[in-house]
């Protein structure tokens, strides 16, 4: 029952360090081929039951985070989804050693870890960002507002003073214009990518020009229809909106696990 | 590595297997993933070289004249291929009000969506 470790994450290369923790995969899976983790390390697990960790050594238990150490993180983690299952781990969580891994994460909450890597068989997540063309929603929102029109030629011309409380009227219009049309086509986008999904969650936090963040989990059988309707959603709203699509990637947004002592 | 697809679309759609940009991972890896409390020290104490670039949305007078001067910087003669095709259609404007989606397909798609209606569930 003793926990074991490949590659160089071993207990003694963390005895003055720690073991950084990637996420929970099934130990049948292995660790992940070439990815090199936080700080360069190399990238292995830590295995108890039928439950592994990837994991990999950390010099000391306070990281000072580099870009590269964020990116290598979700590269160990997607790696990993090539070979099968996994359950990722926000950035930042260090065990001490080994036997904290074991004793404090992967068997009291052997149930709950399994459970979920079931739960996630075979279901990727994918993302969706749609930001609008700067220039060109602000053309359809002069074009269709003939308000805005009218507001935006007066205030074209003449010094600023005089024109200031009508350039303020003029971008509030042009604002609620904005609002209304994000709203409109955050829904229409949602409408179509949910039907493909088991499930989504659309970020809300508003930022400019932005139509729609979210992630999508999908069947891994759904994913090219998911594609296929990508691209008819930036044919149908080419030179207005721009797409960015990333994915398939482990389930970040949809993985939780209840309070310490839940299990 | 981003791949674009391609067709008329190309330039609005990027592909892309695995995150990018730092802002896309730090969206992902940072807000996002198992959190385990108690048992495990998370000890990251700073993170360097982060930068968002979006801009959160604040309804005030700044962002009103910063909209007013970006809609009168605007030549509408350049944008009318990408913005303007509603100009060429019917009224789509009139729909606009009831907030509905049939009405901003209308007015933002023109004639270069017929398709589109069959596809509505």
């Amino acid at each position: 029952m003793a926990a074991r470790t490949s590659s160089r994450a071993g207990p003694d290369s963390a005895a003055v360090g720690g073991l950084y923790c990637y996420g929970v995969t099934w130990a049948e899976v292995g660790p992940p081929d070439g990815a090199s983790g936080v700080g360069g390390e190399a990238v292995g697990v830590v295995a108890d039951g039928g439950l592994a960790a990837l994991t990999s050594a950390v010099a000391s238990m306070a990281i000072k985070a580099k870009r590269r150490d964020l990116l290598n993180h979700s590269e160990v983690l997607a790696a990993a989804l090539e070979r099968g299952t996994v359950l990722p781990l926000r950035f930042g969580v260090v065990f001490e050693d080994e036997s904290a891994l074991v004793d404090e994460f992967l068997r009291p909450r052997r149930e709950e870890l399994e459970r979920l890597l079931r739960q996630f068989e075979g279901r990727v997540e994918l993302t969706v960002r749609a930001d609008y063309d700067e220039q060109a929603i602000l053309a359809e929102v002069v074009n269709d507002n003939p308000r805005i029109a009218r507001l935006r030629e007066e205030t074209r011309q003449g010094n600023a003073a005089a024109t200031y409380p009508l350039k303020v009227e003029l971008g509030e219009l042009v604002a609620a214009e904005l609002r209304k049309r994000t709203d409109r086509d955050q829904r229409a986008l949602l409408d179509r990518l949910r039907k493909l999904a088991v499930d989504f969650e659309v970020d809300q936090e508003p930022i400019e020009h932005q139509v729609l963040r979210a992630s999508f989990l999908v069947e891994r059988e759904k994913v090219s229809a998911f594609d296929d309707a990508m691209e008819e959603l930036a044919r149908e709203h080419a030179g207005r909106i721009r797409f960015k699509y990333v994915g398939p990637l482990a389930p970040h947004s949809f993985v939780s696990v209840g309070p310490s002592g839940a299990v | 590595m981003a791949i674009a697809t391609q067709g008329t679309a190309s330039n609005y759609l990027q592909r892309a297997p695995s995150p990018s940009g730092l802002a896309d991972v730090i969206d992902l890896i940072l807000d996002k993933g198992l959190v385990i409390d108690a048992y495990v020290r998370i000890a990251v104490i700073g993170i360097e070289l982060i930068t968002i670039d979006a801009r959160i949305v604040i309804a005030s007078v700044d962002t009103y004249l910063r909209f007013a001067e970006a809609v009168n910087r605007l030549d509408l003669t350049q944008t009318e291929a990408a913005g303007l095709a509603e100009l060429r259609g019917d009224n789509g404007g009139g729909d606009k009000e009831k907030g509905m989606i049939e009405g901003a397909k209308e007015a933002f798609s023109g004639d270069r969506r017929q398709k589109e209606r069959s596809e509505k569930d």
